[in-house]
């Protein structure tokens, strides 16, 4: 254990010491503080655009508006009162609606046709509004025979208002075809008021339900966003540490300084000790991460009524053992697994170039485990994930995430096993391996031939 | 009777199809140093990392301190690899300590024994240093020290005078003969003769794998024919002259002022017996030599003239799979 513990803290301290440790643990907060600096910038920021509609009357432009109101109320209303569970009227909390600002402002036609409002539209000319003189963002302007609105604007790639329009358009249309037909304008209207509703419902047990009630809440959906957050934080953890691995023994044995270790400690030792020194690195830059999400989750929760409540759920469902047991079984042989293979390939070669030949097969391993966790986050019941998870190099990250979804014991409990001994499988492998290239200087080209079969130890 | 620190039975070591050492068979007594001797692909550094268990013997058997090399026995050597390498941001006195550490010692007994090397050895202004600030040969000096920070028993040097300036090289010499004294045995591998010759009391000559000596310098140059040269005024026939008297001399070179003559010692004769016996005859001497016996005029009459001309080279770099010699 001293032996390890030295090999580690060396390591440890090797690596931390590095001005890349520090540049890349400031990288995370510092990208996901400008980010939501810019978002929130972007938001604030973005300007208020004038549009003008021509048409005979203002049936359009009053549909327009109303549109307009519905989509803020529904946005308001949905995806803050009801997903976030926010307590009732905090929706309608300022700083929230302001983001929520309308950015498109009708004014009056300065022009009467396409040609007159040109000038206008392409900025050459301003008109007056609210917001006081801007050009004109874009104009819709009804055909001569009623059929097209036609949107006219400068800048075609934001389409906000033209979706607006089109929306607005429909509902006209379908209000108008029922009118129509003799329909009541306020009978249409309670129809569309009468409409049922149709609301997420989770079953639970009569105890349970008695208790817990039957309504969807964050703490149901929480441990498919926690075991989701696990499996890629562990995919995050498996990705950081191919550098120092493969970079780590690349220098180690470019500095021919094995045979100085090796007749110091034992070979176990050795990699024990590289390994935990790696995963104490990624380890320390995720801890810091993590300890800044918190401190900007409690600044959130002690901001924004009722997000304390959001963050609750999800710091619950990561103990529960449900998850934690096999999250740290997944973590632990996911991570030696992993750490084993790039640390046995980095043995092998000599120089960062020979290391780069080997990084895109190594990136396209890695992308794969990627792949199967977004399929199994979208439907973790899919027929693919449930034999991708019995894959070795799927399991780590696909056992975590079927967890929420109660998959039977024996399964999990095989995988598991699988796990087990896949990882030992790669231990042996991989010894192999890195005793070849560290010890007898075998390179990347000898690989086939250690695979093959014992030629490994003729070659070292 | 003293244990003795390394013993190899027929110990054979191949890779793929190459053999690199065949059947060495080796006795390291307590408190010797011993050189272990041989030009480049000799098998030196093969047999010493199968000495310590960094790579297993094909066939045969290796004793360090009675067992096979494991954890405990290796904690009691000191091994400078010939393929020196450490760890370039570490300071040099941390790499010190940190080898002293990784073979026992405690965390201050390490640092002060890392100080106490420096100092002795010109190094002390330097502890502070990054090892990639260091000159090659301060680098190499600190890995040295690194070798000997815990006061090993036994010590192992693949080519430790390798790379160092002449000044180093005294240096290493009497850092040796200091380990010696404390009574550290030595096992050391070179292949320039002079360092064997100064410093140690046994010797070991390999060459294509095989062991082609082992003894004493004295056994060494007993092995050799012995001669003298003699310079006489030219035109005398010293060969017709001393034939009488049982010595055979060969005409070597005009100098021009003179001829120089090779005499053969026949056995028992010694170079002044050469001397008297062409005075005796009349010879008009003008220079007398007896020969100066070289190591590598033994290693020459061992394997030969070609395989000794690779005693001249640097040690070369390893080869994939093939640890260079």
């Amino acid at each position: 254990m001293r032996n390890i513990y030295l090999i580690f803290r060396r390591d440890y301290l090797g690596y931390v010491k590095a001005w890349g440790f520090w540049l890349s643990l400031a990288a995370v907060p510092a990208l996901m503080l400008v980010g939501s600096l810019f978002a929130l910038f972007a938001a604030q920021s973005s300007p208020i655009r004038y549009y003008t509609v021509i048409e005979p009357g203002k049936v359009f432009a009053e549909a327009i508006d109303a549109e307009f109101a519905r989509s803020e109320a529904a946005a308001m209303a949905q995806e803050i009162a009801g997903q976030m569970q926010l307590p009732e009227g905090a929706a309608q909390n300022g700083a929230m609606q302001s983001l929520r600002e309308r950015k498109f402002i009708e004014v009056p036609p300065p022009a009467e046709d396409i040609d007159g409002l040109r000038p206008y539209l392409l900025g050459e000319r301003l008109v007056f509004g609210p917001q006081g003189d801007k050009p004109l963002f874009a104009a819709l302007i009804l055909s001569a025979d009623g059929k097209t609105l036609e949107y006219w604007s400068d800048d075609v790639s934001i389409n906000s208002l033209r979706y607006e329009a089109q929306d607005a358009v429909r509902r006209l249309a379908r209000k108008h075809a029922l009118e129509a037909a003799g329909l009541d304008p306020d009978f249409i209207q309670n129809a569309d008021d009468a409409a049922v509703d149709v609301p997420a419902r989770r079953i639970r047990t009569v105890a349970e339900q008695a208790s817990a009630g039957a309504e969807v809440t964050l703490a149901d959906k929480a441990p498919v966003y926690v075991a989701g957050a696990l499996a890629y934080f562990l995919w995050l953890m498996v990705f950081s540490i191919i550098q120092y691995l493969l970079m780590g023994t690349i220098e180690e044995r470019s500095n021919k300084i094995f045979d100085t270790l090796l007749t110091s400690v034992r070979m176990p030792e050795l990699l024990a000790g590289k390994l935990l020194a790696v995963f104490a690195v990624t380890s320390t830059m995720m801890l810091v991460w993590g300890l800044f999400t918190l401190s900007g989750s409690a600044f959130l929760a002690s901001q924004v009524p009722g997000a304390g409540d959001m963050i609750a759920p999800f710091l619950s469902t990561a103990a529960s053992p449900q998850i934690l047991l096999p999250a740290l079984v997944s973590f632990v042989l996911g991570y030696i697994m992993y750490g084993m293979i790039f640390m046995a390939l980095g043995s092998l070669c000599d120089t960062i170039q020979e290391a780069q030949t080997l990084l895109s097969p190594m990136m396209i391993l890695l992308m794969l485990p990627m792949f199967a966790i977004f399929i199994a986050f979208q439907d973790p019941g899919s027929p693919v994930v449930d034999v991708a998870t019995w894959v070795p190099v799927f399991t780590p990250f696909l056992l975590i995430l079927r967890m929420p979804h109660d998959p039977p014991m024996w399964e999990v409990a095989l995988q598991m096993g699988l796990m087990v001994v896949t990882t030992l499988a790669v231990l042996w492998v991989s010894v192999r391996v890195y005793r070849a290239g560290a010890v007898n200087g075998a390179s990347i080209g000898d690989l086939g031939k250690m695979l093959k079969g014992m030629g490994w130890k003729k070659a070292g | 009777m003293a244990q003795s620190p390394l013993v190899l039975t027929n110990v054979t070591k191949r890779f793929g199809g190459f053999t690199a050492v065949r059947g060495l068979s080796l006795d390291v007594p307590e408190g010797r140093i011993i050189g272990f001797l041989g030009p480049n692909g000799a098998g030196k550094s093969t047999s010493l990392r199968v000495s310590l268990g960094v790579i297993p013997p094909d066939e045969g058997e290796v004793r360090l301190f009675g067992a096979a090399p494991n954890i405990l026995s290796l904690r009691r050597v000191g091994f400078l690899p010939e393929e020196r390498g450490l760890y370039k941001k570490m300071t040099a006195r941390d790499t010190i300590a940190y080898f002293g550490r990784l073979k026992g010692l405690g965390a201050a007994a390490a640092k002060a024994r890392a100080n106490e090397l420096m100092d002795s050895t010109g190094l002390g202004e330097f502890r502070n240093t990054r090892v990639s600030k260091l000159s090659k040969g301060m680098a190499q000096k600190v890995q040295i020290l690194s070798t000997l920070a815990h006061k090993p028993d036994f010590l192992i040097l693949d080519e430790p005078f390798s790379g160092l300036d002449p000044v180093n090289q005294q240096v290493l010499e009497d850092l040796i003969r200091e380990e010696h004294a404390r009574g550290a045995t030595i096992l050391f591998s070179t292949h320039v003769m002079e360092h064997a010759e100064r410093l140690c009391d046994r010797i070991v000559m390999m060459a294509r794998g095989r062991k082609v000596f082992d003894g004493t310098l004295p056994e060494a140059f007993a092995t050799l024919d012995k001669g003298a040269s003699l310079e006489v005024e030219p035109g005398f026939d010293l060969a017709a002259a001393l034939a009488p008297k049982g010595f055979e001399a060969h005409r070597a070179a005009d100098r021009g002022h003179g001829d120089a003559w090779r005499i053969a010692l026949p056995k028992g004769a010694g170079p002044q017996d050469a001397l008297r016996a062409a005075i005796e005859a009349g010879a008009p001497i003008t220079g007398f030599a007896p020969d100066e016996a070289r190591l590598r005029d033994v290693f020459v009459s061992l394997v030969g003239e070609a395989e000794a001309a690779a005693l001249d080279d640097p040690p070369a770099e390893r080869e994939e799979g093939v640890p260079a010699e």
